[in-house]
């Protein structure tokens, strides 16, 4: 670990003293596992085209779409340029030592014709399909695998995912959300903020603090943005007048083509132009949130999260990964670190 | 209009948490506050919602009941369990009690698994015994989909014992009424459908 740089504390820390962390699934962020397998290099190269659709046939290598069968071997260390990977260990016929295996045994020769291979041996091979550039460079080492990037991913793992202006938005977003954490805790609240932003109108729609100690012990500052951006849409079910720095925005209706103020019945809300619980809204919170919190964006199908600091119980990368459960009906992005220092000053016990 | 304008009022909630003699539900209570549950589920099923239904009981009283409210709040948090729990804190409010003593010996009632929303609220607020219907395939948080109601290593809250499968059929085919009709609320799919 490289020392924390010395930082100085305080409302004027900019937005070069933060970055964004991608909060990804575990499958995304692991290291790669690796499978034993058996491979034999190819002595003859005229017979690779035969050989491949041949080993095919016989070990079709089921859920390993992502390993190429072929490796080439560039350098002078080894006498033969190219290795074909022939099954999994776990895969092949009464190997008592996989390291007495001979090409017989996996490969008999009434059914199959090994002519072109040398001897087996045994080597490792990446068990599932790499879904990020550290993953595939890690599995590369071990055996050539096919890679689908998904560009967005990498660009975020380089911290090139914003540019300098949407980082600045970022900034005062969570600015605002601190704010409000304050203005609570004068209140005798838990320091957290919350602001919930429409990206497409780049409108604050919401702005929330907690509001649980001593009156509500569930008004968490997530549940209180959520039940504030209702209010905004004609809902909501708390009346938050004791709290004045909890407010709320009604969206700007969003003109949708072709429509005019005379809506057939029987249309929907977003053909009116109208929101749907928290679809497609960023929030930003100060610290990482709870389960409760955590689910509830999900149930209010978020667009995407940021937050200042991690804790210790925190559904969205520390003690669960709420937003990348396969299970569930919706998946968002999280980004962790916006303003971290500035949050980090805020944050206390989590209750 | 229910549920609407909770007013927030600021009550001496004690910190301290007492877990005093808890005596769990006899059949008879199960039997008793499952059916009111059912008759909450059925109201919400009627009133365009998910039909879920449920009952807070704290020494054999009942401290707080509801349905599913989310289409008319426009709020997915408001649940059928959020919406008892805001009965009890004012309950608990009005008569200066304590509300961690009082949720340590309340049992809930409802008649689909809590989701993971839910459970997790169940165990900030300490409740010590949950009885369900059917389980919560899409969002459980007590086995289906997550165990919060039982995992020891978070520290927020309390874990919670599950008594389930309770008119199990009922529940699940009064979820499968509410699937069939359209969510009037909901966008529009993007995939036309032929």
């Amino acid at each position: 670990m490289e020392p924390l740089p010395k930082r100085r504390k305080g409302m004027d820390e900019g937005v070069d003293s933060w970055e964004v962390h991608p909060i990804l699934s575990d499958e995304q962020s692991h290291d790669i596992k690796l499978v034993e397998a058996f491979a034999a290099p190819i002595i003859n190269k005229k017979e690779t085209s035969r050989l491949l659709k041949d080993l095919a046939t016989t070990y079709p290598l089921p859920g390993l779409q992502h390993i190429k069968r072929v490796r080439a071997r560039k350098s002078d260390k080894h006498p033969h340029p190219l290795e074909v990977v022939i099954c999994l260990v776990d895969g092949a016929p009464e190997v008592k030592d996989s390291k007495e295996v001979s090409l017989t045994t996996l490969l008999p020769s009434e059914s199959f014709n090994s002519s072109g291979l040398g001897e087996p041996f045994t080597v490792k091979i990446p068990a599932h399909p790499s879904l990020t550039r550290p993953q595939f460079e890690q599995a590369s080492v071990h055996w050539p695998t096919t890679f689908h990037e998904d560009k967005q991913v990498t660009a975020a793992l380089r911290g090139q995912l914003f540019t300098a202006a949407q980082k600045a938005k970022m900034h005062k977003y969570m600015m605002t959300a601190i704010r409000a954490a304050k203005a609570g805790q004068e209140q005798g609240m838990v320091p957290v903020g919350a602001v919930m932003v429409d990206p497409a109108s780049d409108q604050i729609l919401a702005t929330a603090h907690d509001c649980a100690r001593g009156t509500h012990p569930l008004l968490h500052a997530v549940m209180v943005c959520i039940d504030l951006v209702a209010h905004g849409q004609g809902g909501g079910a708390y009346d938050f007048d004791p709290f004045p720095a909890c407010q709320f925005t009604v969206p700007d209706r969003q003109p949708v083509e072709g429509s005019s103020d005379s809506v057939a019945p029987g249309s929907t809300q977003e053909q009116r132009g109208e929101p749907y619980l928290c679809t497609g809204y960023d929030l930003y919170v100060t610290r990482e949130p709870c389960i409760m919190c955590a689910m509830s964006l999900l149930h209010s199908r978020i667009g995407r999260v940021f937050y200042g600091t991690t804790t210790r119980d925190g559904a969205l990368g520390t003690r669960y990964k709420i937003h990348t459960q396969k299970e569930l009906n919706h998946h968002f992005e999280v980004y962790r670190g916006v303003t971290q220092h500035l949050c980090e000053d805020l944050a206390e016990e989590p209750h | 209009m229910r549920g609407r304008g909770l007013k927030i009022r600021m009550p001496s909630i004690g910190n301290d948490l007492v877990k005093q003699d808890f005596s769990p539900p006899n059949m008879d209570d199960i039997q008793r506050w499952m059916a009111a549950a059912f008759d909450l589920a059925t109201e919400a099923l009627e009133n365009g919602e998910v039909p879920v239904g449920c009952l807070m009981v704290y020494r054999n009283e009942v401290l707080g009941k509801g349905g599913n409210e989310v289409n008319d709040t426009k709020n997915a948090t408001r649940h059928a369990e959020m919406v008892a729990f805001d009965h009890v804190v004012e309950w608990c409010c009005s008569r200066d009690l304590n509300l961690n003593q009082v949720c340590a010996q309340t049992t809930l009632y409802v008649t689909v698994e809590p989701c993971i929303m839910c459970s997790s609220a169940l165990r900030l607020l300490n409740i010590p015994l949950i009885v369900y219907g059917c389980r919560n395939e899409r969002f459980g948080g007590c086995g289906s989909v997550l165990s919060i109601a039982s995992d020891d290593e978070l520290l927020t809250g309390s874990s919670f014992k599950c008594i389930s499968g309770y008119q199990a059929e009922e529940a699940v085919e009064m979820l499968k009424r509410f699937y069939k009709q359209e969510n009037p609320n909901a966008p529009k799919c993007k995939v036309r459908k032929v």
